[in-house]
């Protein structure tokens, strides 16, 4: 199937939804924090980083006619600077209500997916670091929102995503394969769809297009790449959404690990074993940070 | 005395650089107890002090072996790396499988190359034995273990493993390839044995090494970290060189080839990863 048909196929799936999930707690947290007297803006943008919906939102929100302004704003933080702390609590509370009508359980354990989102985002910061790509705030924003069309299918497709899920279980079939041909499409088209709904930032749109094919992207290649390999370094340790794919990949075969050694030689050399022995340390603060952010939801 | 995470870092970079072994995080308590031990032997109290013995000082490189031996377990035990085993059985041995087949080669030849008492070159045993109804139906199966010393390679002839060897062994293999005659008595089933061959080897010999021939899966845990880095090229040399242009070759957990061999390609899994040509 061509890409234009299965871009067509996520957009008519996208259309029929009217509204996008987002998680209240992190919109809730950004309250008690704005009700803070000496809270800082960094600290908001933090914050607003660890949900992707409403991440998106924010950045979707300020660029858009509504507020009129006269470049593309493309961080959470020149956003937030841009916004004012008054509209950031409008935000908030705008995506607290959707979230209150939606209700829906997810095909995959919520906690896995933003293990999975922020792991990315992390390791995609850790691969700017050492790939010395100056935008390092950039390929975490742009790790963290990647698999945004999961978010999605799990909410929206709950039972043929599940019916996906379990046929790939264990064997190393992959994800995107399957839903193709489940679903015409897969999680990059419909992740595309939402984001130019959205009016995201090209680049950003570009990474969610084609975090599975970077060789495909043109706008910034680089970036792309650098969330490519973070996903597959994610996907083979615990940041894996709980190993509902069995992922394997060869570095010297992955075109991403081109792109990025052309941009900066010196990773020619970098000291894989060791970098992936990194990662694992960096795991379980991963899943303190996500931990953090949702405390108190089983509570609830 | 407890380990300041700076500390920490120090012996992990030095033990890496020199032996290529890493010491995780979630290792630091255990890293805090052997270095313990060693440093009330040799009468010292502060981690520093000791880092530099091991550099420069009198008697350095003794302490050093010693301390090797002290965070290096020695001990092995059947199904031991248990992600190395899920890539081998999801992807690795059913893609050298597909590979061989088309060339009708249908033989598969794994080595265990420091095969202390037979552990892995029999889990290996055992898992090839269950895919011998479908994927490995017809199929000849060659499994070499070889070890520089002759107790533990007669103790690999022999078979026999006490409660601990088989702590990881999962119940189906348990009951299904062993006879335990005691609590601490586990006989391997002669049909695993007849699987695998064992031979002294020293992994130095080049003139040995030159005829370990085409091998699909080679393995080697937990020795390396022995070898200066001259000798560890050597000998990695010819495992690059014995292993098929579409075979795997395995080090231990937290174990890393870097600098010690560029040839090899990494291939990611989940838990861990493996070598290519």
């Amino acid at each position: 199937m061509d890409a234009s048909m299965m871009f067509q196929n996520a957009q008519n799936m996208v259309d029929k939804i009217t509204d996008l999930p987002t998680i209240p707690i992190v919109a809730t947290k950004v309250l008690e924090l704005l009700d803070k007297p000496d809270v800082e803006l960094d600290e908001v943008a933090d914050m607003i980083l660890t949900d992707q919906v409403l991440a998106a939102r924010v950045i979707k929100i300020v660029n858009s006619p509504l507020y009129r302004s006269a470049h593309e704003i493309k961080s959470v933080k020149r956003a937030l600077v841009y916004l004012g702390f008054r509209h950031i609590r409008e935000l908030a509370l705008t995506c607290s209500f959707i979230e209150a009508f939606q209700g829906k359980d997810g095909a995959f354990d919520v906690m896995t997916f933003w293990e999975h989102s922020f792991g990315v985002g992390v390791v995609s910061k850790i691969i700017a670091q050492r790939a010395r790509y100056m935008d390092t705030e950039k390929a975490y924003l742009a790790g963290i929102i990647h698999d945004i069309g999961e978010v999605f299918l799990s909410y929206y497709y709950k039972d043929d995503f599940i019916r996906i899920l379990d046929e790939i279980k264990g064997a190393p079939n992959k994800l995107v394969d399957a839903e193709e041909r489940f679903f015409g499409t897969n999680h990059c088209h419909i992740g595309l769809a939402i984001a130019k709904k959205w009016n995201f930032p090209p680049e950003y749109c570009e990474v969610i297009a084609n975090h599975h094919n970077p060789g495909e992207a043109s706008i910034e290649p680089i970036l792309v790449s650098i969330v490519n390999l973070a996903d597959l370094f994610c996907s083979v340790r615990q940041l894996d959404y709980g190993g509902r794919e069995w992922v394997s990949f060869n570095l010297a075969e992955e075109k991403a690990w081109d792109i990025l050694k052309q941009f900066a030689p010196h990773m020619a050399t970098l000291d894989v074993e060791r970098f992936c022995y990194e990662l694992d340390d960096r795991v379980p603060e991963v899943q303190d940070l996500v931990k953090s952010i949702f405390e108190g939801m089983v509570m609830e | 005395m407890s380990l300041a995470d700076k500390d920490f870092e120090l012996f992990r970079d030095y033990i890496y650089n020199l032996c290529g072994i890493y010491f995780h995080s979630s290792k630091k308590y255990f890293l805090e107890s052997r270095l313990a031990r060693r440093m009330d032997e040799a009468g010292i109290s502060s981690h520093v002090e000791y880092h530099k013995l091991l550099k420069s000082g009198p008697g350095g490189s003794q302490e050093l072996k010693k301390l090797l031996d002290e965070i290096t377990t020695n001990e092995t035990c059947f199904f031991r790396n248990l992600p190395q085993l899920s890539a081998l059985e999801n992807k690795l041995l059913p893609e050298v499988v597909a590979t061989k087949g088309k060339i009708g080669f249908r033989k598969l030849r794994i080595w265990s190359a420091a095969s202390s008492s037979g552990e892995e070159a029999y889990t290996m045993a055992m898992i090839l034995l269950e895919k011998r109804v479908a994927l490995l139906k017809d199929w000849i199966i060659e499994i070499v273990g070889t070890d520089i010393n002759e107790t533990v390679l007669a103790q690999a002839r022999e078979g026999i493993y006490n409660s601990y060897s088989v702590r990881n062994t999962p119940d189906f293999y348990l009951k299904k390839y062993f006879k335990q005659e005691s609590s601490e008595r586990y006989i391997l089933s002669p049909e695993v044995k007849k699987l695998v061959t064992f031979n002294h080897l020293n992994l130095y010999d080049d003139t040995k090494m030159i005829f370990m021939k085409s091998f699909d899966f080679i393995f080697c845990a937990n020795v390396l970290i022995y070898f200066d880095t001259a000798s560890k090229s050597k000998v990695v040399q010819h495992f690059y060189n014995n292993l098929q242009p579409y075979g795997y070759f395995f080090v231990g957990q937290s174990e890393s080839l870097h600098g010690v061999n560029d040839n090899f390609k990494t291939v990611h899994f989940p838990g861990g990863f493996a070598y290519k040509k």
